[in-house]
């Protein structure tokens, strides 16, 4: 085109034309688009490829804590030992103990040693199991009964083949005369390993076999309920004034900015405070989920705040003009139209502050939500565990068996937390709204 | 009754003669308005009457006031911080800057349609019946609908929504969206309706309609708006008002303005020289 077109007197002289000057400069272009292309495939991989890894282990770690090693025992509840009049007490550890003894032809139970091996294959649990049993309905006395209760950690963890038989006995869990009884049972058909039901029905105990999550999950679900319920209303509510009604000043923006600073604070600092404000001051229960719920508040509260902010700018002026120009207060604008529409995204802000609010540990490490308590809380006002908490404790124990527990409880935190981002992004998508 | 502050007696006394006679007392009635965004001085010293059950157009370039001070009628720009408005307007000989009126109560008497059509994200019906809802004009369900349909017949639209009342108001087209917002802005019936560019985001075919229904509606009330067509100013309106660099350069009976302008300015503008 440069040779039909008289060249004007004061451009430059091109060479070439636009067309050759374009394609001399593709291929490098094109080269970096690549280049950025490559570069972004392979961020997401190694992302991909971090999060299978860390998934692959707590699974591979964790799967065997779904799974717990029971044995089946017709026990004959012996009214020698147990007698109606003395319920609950009685000698419920003996009458398992005999009757496993059964299983096991060989075995004297009048040797000391040999009768504390032969106890030690059932969990501790499972005398007050069977007590249990038998308060509830005492005609069981003189009668047998067929029972299924768990075993202790190491006979579980041999089951699961966890405990390596070759290793020198000296340096074994289990000694060779134990492994042996054991096979026994197993021989005998009496061993099975059904779902574990009391991870999600027990709550914490010392013995691995009897642990579960119950208490930590009612925990996390009354300090997140408290959490809701104190940050959600006064999130929004000054998310709204200030994004709304309050005056554009130094003062708004002092508060702007102090809030975006109040989600960026350390979320152990919070728990100092609930620790120094709730605890010190007011007198609140330690431990408690309450208290807990609270401090989870002040964290989450920020977000929401940002989130519904955010949501409400979203909204469109048109809307509001159109009901301004009606004749509506600001009042009504905002609740008639502004915040229904700012909803999605305030719910996914919400849900998205409640699933960090439900990983979050050191505050509640700070408040006592890390002690160890055997029965789940009935109330927000009883001491509990919350979930992070439940597996920091439970990764700090010494027994094996709490190994692969730790493992299965990141893994329903986990569940719970892809759950909630999922309602979070459902809601984001069932609800946006097209303007 | 048309004051032209601006302009010499003598302009003054030949343009009295071509008053309408009907038109004794001015709807609105604006005096030395001044309107400030921050530092920006966007409306300098206007003086305007508008009278009843008359068509009046604003007129201008881009950029010179004419929708800044439709929004000074009914106080929409109370919404923005920085925007400060002075002098007086007066509503039926009532002050609408008094502090205390009320907007809420101004803008169910000066209705408002913006030029891009924004219904509410609702059904046609709750569009339509939002205003009458809010000011408790209804007394009950059969009283609304019955605004709800005459609204609708008087903005052309009901025969084409009277079977999907409860539709998405957004499902519409954009010139039934845009009837749609005039049938919800008279459904309160005002007695003003401002109109900023109302056909600038509508094809000729529901401009055509929505021009149609601007002269219609002239028999109820006094309508004002703002277009950036010379063509629809002449098409639609009686009165034009000719606004330059935030002032009043002119305003007159619309075939006096087209035919035979007064000011220099006015004369580039509708010949195409400046805008």
């Amino acid at each position: 085109m440069t040779d039909l077109s008289a060249p004007s007197p004061n451009a430059p002289r091109r060479e070439r034309g636009t067309a050759e000057i374009v394609a001399a400069s593709l291929p490098r272009r094109r080269r970096k688009q690549r280049l950025l292309q490559a570069a972004g495939i392979a961020a997401i991989g190694t992302a991909f490829l971090v999060l299978f890894i860390l998934i692959a282990s707590l699974v591979s770690t964790g799967w065997q804590a779904f799974r717990q090693t029971h044995v089946t025992l017709q026990v004959y509840v012996d009214p020698a030992e147990i007698r109606a009049e003395r319920l609950p007490r009685g000698g419920f550890d003996d009458v398992l103990t005999a009757a496993l003894a059964e299983l096991l032809p060989g075995v004297d139970l009048k040797d000391r040693k040999t009768r504390k091996k032969v106890e030690g294959i059932l969990s501790n649990g499972a005398q007050f199991t069977l007590r249990d049993m038998v308060v509830a309905d005492p005609g069981l006395i003189g009668q047998t009964v067929s029972l299924t209760v768990p075993v202790s950690d190491p006979y579980d963890q041999l089951a699961k083949g966890l405990i390596d038989r070759q290793t020198p006995e000296i340096n074994r869990r289990l000694k060779d005369d134990e492994i042996a009884m054991f096979d026994q049972l197993v021989a005998a058909g009496v061993v099975s390993r059904p779902f574990n039901w009391g991870l999600f029905t027990n709550a914490d105990s010392r013995f691995p076999e009897l642990a579960g999550l119950k208490g930590a999950l009612m925990g996390s679900f009354w300090a997140l309920l408290t959490c809701f319920v104190i940050a959600f209303p006064l999130g929004i509510g000054a998310a709204i004034y200030l994004e709304e009604f309050a005056p554009r000043n130094r003062f708004s923006d002092f508060i702007e900015v102090n809030i975006n600073n109040l989600a960026a604070v350390p979320s152990v600092v919070f728990g100092l405070l609930a620790l120094a404000v709730f605890i010190g001051w007011f007198g609140l229960p330690r431990s408690a989920p309450f208290v807990g719920g609270m401090t989870l508040a002040l964290m989450t509260m920020p977000t929401i705040i940002i989130a519904t902010r955010a949501a409400l700018k979203a909204v469109p002026p048109s809307i509001r003009e159109a009901a301004l120009g009606i004749g509506a207060s600001r009042q009504q604008v905002v609740f008639h139209h502004v915040l229904p529409l700012a909803m999605p995204g305030i719910l996914t802000g919400t849900i998205i502050g409640l699933a960090q609010a439900l990983g979050e540990t050191a505050p509640l490490l700070l408040i006592g939500m890390n002690a160890f308590i055997t029965s789940a809380p009935a109330s927000p006002f009883d001491s509990a565990t919350a979930l992070p908490t439940q597996i920091f404790i439970w990764a700090d124990s010494p027994e094996r068996g709490f190994v692969s527990r730790t493992s299965a409880a990141i893994l329903v935190l986990l569940g719970f937390l892809v759950v909630m981002n999922a309602i979070a992004i459902y809601l984001r998508q069932r609800f946006e709204r097209k303007w | 009754m048309v004051d032209m502050a601006a302009m010499g007696t003598t302009m003054k006394d030949m343009h009295q003669t071509d008053r309408n006679p009907t038109m004794t007392e001015p709807k609105i009635s604006a005096k030395n308005v001044n309107v400030f965004y921050g530092e920006t001085h966007a409306i300098k010293d206007v003086t305007v009457d508008i009278a009843d059950k008359t068509v009046t157009a604003f007129i201008g370039p881009s950029g010179c006031g004419k929708s800044t001070f439709l929004r000074c009628l009914n106080r929409m720009n109370d919404t923005i911080d920085i925007a400060r408005v002075q002098g007086t307007i007066l509503l039926d000989g009532q002050d609408i800057y008094d502090p205390r009126i009320d907007p809420v109560q101004l803008r169910a008497q000066v209705g408002m349609v913006f030029q891009k059509p924004n219904p509410f994200p609702k059904s046609i019906y709750d569009n339509v019946a939002y205003g009458p809802r809010i000011h408790g004009m209804a007394a009950n369900k059969a009283e609304l609908d019955d605004i709800v349909e005459s609204s609708l017949r008087r903005a052309a639209l009901w025969n084409e929504v009277k079977d999907r009342l409860d539709a998405p108001g957004t499902g519409l087209s954009g010139g039934q969206q845009q009837r749609l917002c005039i049938a919800r802005a008279i459904a309160t019936s005002p007695e003003v309706l401002l109109m900023d560019e109302p056909c600038s985001a509508l094809d000729p075919i529901a401009t055509a309609q929505v021009e149609e229904l601007i002269d219609e509606l002239r028999a109820n009330y006094s309508v004002v708006i703002v277009t950036h067509s010379m063509q629809q100013a002449a098409r639609v309106s009686q009165k034009t008002a000719f606004f330059h660099l935030g002032q009043l350069v002119e305003f007159g009976d619309t075939g006096e303005i087209f035919t035979n302008p007064r000011d220099p300015r006015t004369e580039s503008y509708i010949t195409g020289r400046i805008g």
